[in-house]
């Protein structure tokens, strides 16, 4: 129908260029327009006889469209295009053949789907006007002579890939278009913006065939599984697991956390009837080591595709003890309740320097070791005694006890060493403190108040919707019970009332005295490298107190503040790759950040990573300095064999070590392409629109051989179609004209 | 339905947080006071700290069977000037006057306390809810001073009932190096102090207890729980700070010390 009205397909339309071919200029057009539409005008007020103003107005519209209309036809339109000039030109032709295009739909497979549409449709039509090269791909592309019999049989889809490797040969031929026929199911996370760059570069329209539907019919899907890459010893670690089901609607299912297969943590849930839904599950991180953690839903009765319910994620457990400074500014029960709580973790050792008198402070350390020196001078006046420690509280001590580079360096200590600051509410600090104007205010979640905000009145905690999620406040295994666990814990002994969030910053608890409006309690952000959380309390003490000596809650929610605090501070030396475990890949981009004892970026050093494969054999990689990111090096691996890799890594400076960092890595295969598996059609459609190519279905294929001509790579000529002669605008001609006797018949005035 | 259930759940939660809010203010003794002293005007000033002294049952060991029992000796004088020291001489946020932990008629308030003093311990007659509660008391990070009790006899009432709240635990004597000499004040060389009586007597000690001793007993963390001033007075030295006859050397040590104790049970 487009093409009756329009006498070109609509590809024309988007890829050429409206000219005017007559010669004469455009604004003589526009003001001949004016000019009919005055002299009409005029024709109108002086004979409009019985007509009212409107129904007047309305033949005024119509007959001076009728003459615009006309005068446009005159002045010769058309759209300037540039095709493909036939027989001159390759066009690459690409054919999925992973494993995903081997799922069978309507008794045949997608790969069976594409063979028939290149055979009946595609090739026969292209290769009269082009020399056609035809590809299969998978992780890469690779020539074949014949679209038929392949199979589906690779275990990866790297579109971008493939589409680099027939972009490079550009160069030796005259590639006019790619035509692709995927799912677009890809394993890459996406098409990476320099193959589109590049394509685009080039001008070269990649235009793509889906295959398969948009989504199973019944399907549960474990999309993705955020864990930290990293965790203390016995740490309760959140998993967040985002899970897409269609026709599972309303059922009960268990996410479910296994190692070595056996079931470690199980949380049961409902299945929305939203198609994508987020659900977190706690588990322990067991001792230190790498760990391998399988996390999914068990496949229900009539799913499509059971594949795809589970993922594999990898965490290193550390051994080293996480070092905390904790300097109270007076002696409160807070700070004795909180060493004893941290005496009971045997990851996080606290330092703490209490001001007893007004010249006297008084050292300890959990372990009861406190070398000579350390602390004696108080907080600490120098960046790199500072971030000796991966954390920081700062319980009631007023601004103006910091000096200057002090409040700087407090700030520093998250935003460059990447290390956690607790802020503790107390008489002397945050708002009364008259923090308000310092640099700690600005690395806060919570704003501040003008006016000074601590109160020793009790008031009881409760979790905001954050807080029932995080394992922070999580001290009863199960969600429910933890939420109830809280709805009984004792009031806190004191409080100060805090400023409204910061974007970004998460509550996760709030606190209120009867019949008062809550004010947050604990909130936390990330802030620079580094993570920052206020406690507007010192109170939480009577956890402990007003509890049986064997409840533990006090304990818990103090230790898992802290690890929060410190679970991800960074050594000196950190190694990171993007992903950690490899889905039918084998090459492992390793990057490292060197810092020096002030954490600052370190250029000149060697940096060396030994990889021990999975059979006890060892490799060792040496890696380059970043030239776009200064104090990171990077290189690449190849896992050339499936499973799992630990990565050591050091650095030196003049002979001097600045570090060590561990790593783990895993390869697996065979798992890759059971994710994704429906068809992909957003990836293919952005693919073809940002190459100025067209998306089409295995239906509407066959338009494909005649609209793959427009195309500015290759060899090309410019062509001017005439649309002067459009079917539509004579069509309009006539409706206007039809239009306007019908009014005048109606109204009387023919 | 849901607005009565929400109705329900709001007033449930004001009962929760209702019980839990209690905590007993300032309150005066007059019947009782050994040596009373002028209620301070900030009497009521919520602090963290304040000197909580325990009001326990006494009297049938020792025939000391006067009404009041031997809880409130040197109270309340001793107890106020030892918070003005406590003041002046460290950061701790202090109310000016006492708190008297009645174990008969509130034992729970002891759990919003957590440093205790108890006197005349010597003569002390605990029931078996008291020691039940100081034992839980202690094991959740209570803190107990005990002070002016001499002699063998007082001695065995004293860890008769210490045996009933901790049947399983040791008394030991503090070393010199024990932290809880050095939290504030080096005490490494210490005093016996005295009691008022030694200005009439001329005896620093009192009954049989010639040599002064300071015991504990220490949680499974080796924390002091229990700290025990035996065959010393420091209430005495803390009530006659300000009598001239009574020796500075005394008074300093008992100040000096006390303020160990509390900050030592501050940061433990």
């Amino acid at each position: 129908m487009f093409e009756f009205l329009f006498k070109y397909p609509p590809a024309i339309f988007e890829k050429g260029k409206f000219v005017l071919l007559s010669g004469m200029p455009v604004w003589l057009l526009f003001l001949l327009v004016a000019a009919v539409a005055a002299g009409l005008f005029w024709n109108m007020r002086q004979r409009h006889g019985l007509l009212s103003t409107a129904r007047s107005t309305a033949i005024w519209l119509a007959q001076t469209a009728l003459i615009a209309l006309l005068l446009f036809m005159i002045w010769h339109p058309a759209i300037s295009v540039a095709r493909l000039r036939p027989q001159q030109n390759v066009v690459a032709v690409l054919v999925d053949h992973s494993r995903s295009m081997g799922i069978a739909e309507g008794g045949k497979t997608r790969l069976e789907s594409a063979e028939e549409v290149l055979d009946n449709q595609l090739l026969p039509d292209l290769s009269k006007r082009f020399q056609v090269r035809l590809y299969q791909f998978g992780r890469d592309a690779v020539r074949v002579d014949q679209a038929r019999n392949l199979s589906a049989d690779d275990n990866a889809t790297r579109i971008g890939d493939s589409l680099k490797h027939i972009a490079s040969e550009a160069g030796t031929m005259p590639l006019g278009a790619i035509v692709l026929l995927s799912d677009g199911g890809d394993n890459t996370g996406g098409i990476d913006r320099d193959t589109i760059a590049q394509l685009r570069q080039l001008r070269i329209p990649v235009n793509t065939i889906g295959f398969g539907p948009d989504h199973f019919a019944k399907d549960i899907e474990i999309v993705d599984v955020s864990t930290p890459a990293r965790a203390l010893p016995q740490s309760r670690l959140s998993a967040r697991v985002a899970i897409r089901q269609h026709g599972y609607a309303g059922a009960r299912v268990k996410v479910t956390v296994r190692e070595n297969d056996h079931p470690i943590a199980q949380q049961e849930i409902v299945l929305k009837p939203d198609v994508d839904q987020s659900e977190t599950v706690l588990f322990n991180a067991g001792t230190a080591g790498a760990h391998s953690f399988q996390i999914g839903i068990e496949p229900q009765a009539g799913e499509e595709n059971k594949q795809n319910n589970a993922v594999v994620r990898l965490i290193n457990v550390g051994e080293k003890k996480m070092r905390i400074l904790y300097f109270e500014g007076e002696p409160r029960w807070e700070f004795k309740f909180i060493r004893r709580a941290v005496e009971e973790d045997p990851s996080v050792e606290i330092f703490t320097v209490l001001r007893t008198t007004q010249n006297k402070t008084y050292r300890q350390s959990t372990t009861g070791v406190v070398e000579a020196h350390e602390l004696e001078n108080g907080f600490p006046t120098k960046p790199e005694d500072l971030f000796r420690y991966d954390g920081l509280i700062i319980g009631s001590v007023e601004a103006s006890f910091f000096s200057n580079e002090q409040q700087a360096m407090i700030r520093d200590f998250a935003d460059r060493r990447g290390g956690g600051v607790l802020f503790m509410a107390g008489r002397f600090t945050l708002s009364d403190g008259a923090y308000a104007k310092t640099p700690m205010a600005e690395m806060m979640p919570l704003r501040l108040l003008p006016d000074k905000t601590w109160s020793r009145d009790f008031a009881t905690a409760t979790l905001t919707d954050a807080g029932r999620e995080s394992v922070i406040t999580r001290v009863e295994e199960d969600r429910d019970q933890n939420i109830a666990r809280w709805l009984k814990m004792p009031q806190v002994a004191n409080y100060a009332v805090m400023g409204s969030p910061k974007p970004g910053a998460e509550v996760l608890m709030n606190v209120a005295e009867n019949g008062h409006r809550p004010t947050p309690l604990l909130a936390i952000q990330n802030y620079g490298h580094g993570r920052v959380g206020v406690f507007a309390t010192a109170g939480s003490w009577r956890w402990k107190m007003l509890q049986d000596h064997t409840d533990r809650s006090h304990a818990m929610f103090w230790s898992q503040l802290l690890r929060w605090m410190v679970n991800e501070t960074p050594g000196q030396v950190l190694s990171s790759t993007p992903h950690q475990v490899l889905a039918d890949d084998t090459q492992v981009p390793l990057r490292v950040s060197v810092r020096d004892k002030m954490f600052e970026t370190v250029s000149g050093a060697t940096v060396q990573t030994t990889v021990v494969r999975p059979d006890g054999r060892s490799d060792v990689v040496e890696l380059k300095p970043d030239p776009l990111e200064p104090g990171t090096y990077a290189g690449d691996y190849t896992a050339d064999k499936p499973g799992t890799y630990v990565a050591e890594t050091s650095a030196h400076q003049d002979k001097t070590e600045l570090g060590r960092d561990t790593m783990t890595f895993r390869r697996e295969d065979g798992v890759a392409e059971n994710f994704g598996a429906a068809q992909n059609r957003d990836l293919l459609e952005k693919l073809s629109s940002d190459t100025g190519g067209t998306y089409y279905t295995p239906g509407n294929a066959k338009k494909l051989p005649g609209e793959v001509a427009v195309s500015e790579a290759g060899i090309t000529a410019h062509d001017n179609l005439d649309i002067w002669d459009m079917p539509i605008l004579f069509l309009l001609v006539i409706l206007i004209r039809g239009g306007e006797w019908l009014l005048r018949r109606k109204w009387g005035v023919v | 339905m849901r607005f009565r259930i929400a109705i329900i759940a709001v007033l449930l939660c004001c009962g929760f947080s209702a019980l839990f809010a209690f905590q007993a203010k300032f309150k005066e003794y007059n019947g009782e006071e050994d040596n009373p002293a002028p209620v301070p005007k900030d009497a009521f000033e919520a602090t963290e700290w304040t000197f909580a002294r325990l009001r326990y049952p006494s009297g049938r060991y020792a025939g000391y069977s006067s009404e009041r029992g031997s809880w409130p000796t040197d109270f309340p004088k001793a107890d106020r000037q030892f918070l003005e020291g406590v003041r002046r001489l460290t950061r701790i946020h202090t109310r000016s006057t006492e708190q008297v932990i009645d174990l008969i008629g509130n034992p729970d308030e002891i759990f919003n306390w957590p440093w205790v003093y108890a006197v005349e311990v010597g003569h002390w007659d605990l029931t078996d809810e008291i020691c039940k509660t100081l034992r839980e008391y202690l094991l959740r990070g209570g803190f107990l001073m005990v002070d002016d009790f001499h002699g063998t006899f007082e001695w065995a009432v004293f860890t008769q009932s210490m045996s009933r709240i901790f049947p399983d635990r040791a008394i030991v004597e503090l070393p010199d190096a024990d932290p809880i000499f050095h939290t504030v004040y080096d005490l490494e060389h210490r005093l016996q102090v005295p009691g008022l009586q030694y200005l009439y007597s001329g005896r620093i000690y009192e009954k049989d207890g010639t040599i002064p001793h300071w015991r504990a007993i220490y949680d499974d963390n080796g924390r002091v729980m229990v700290a025990m001033c035996f065959n010393q007075d420091d209430g005495d030295a803390w009530e006659h700070a300000d009598n001239p006859q009574y020796e500075a050397k005394y008074t300093s040590q008992a100040y000096r010390l006390g303020i160990n104790y509390v900050i030592y049970a501050m940061s433990h």
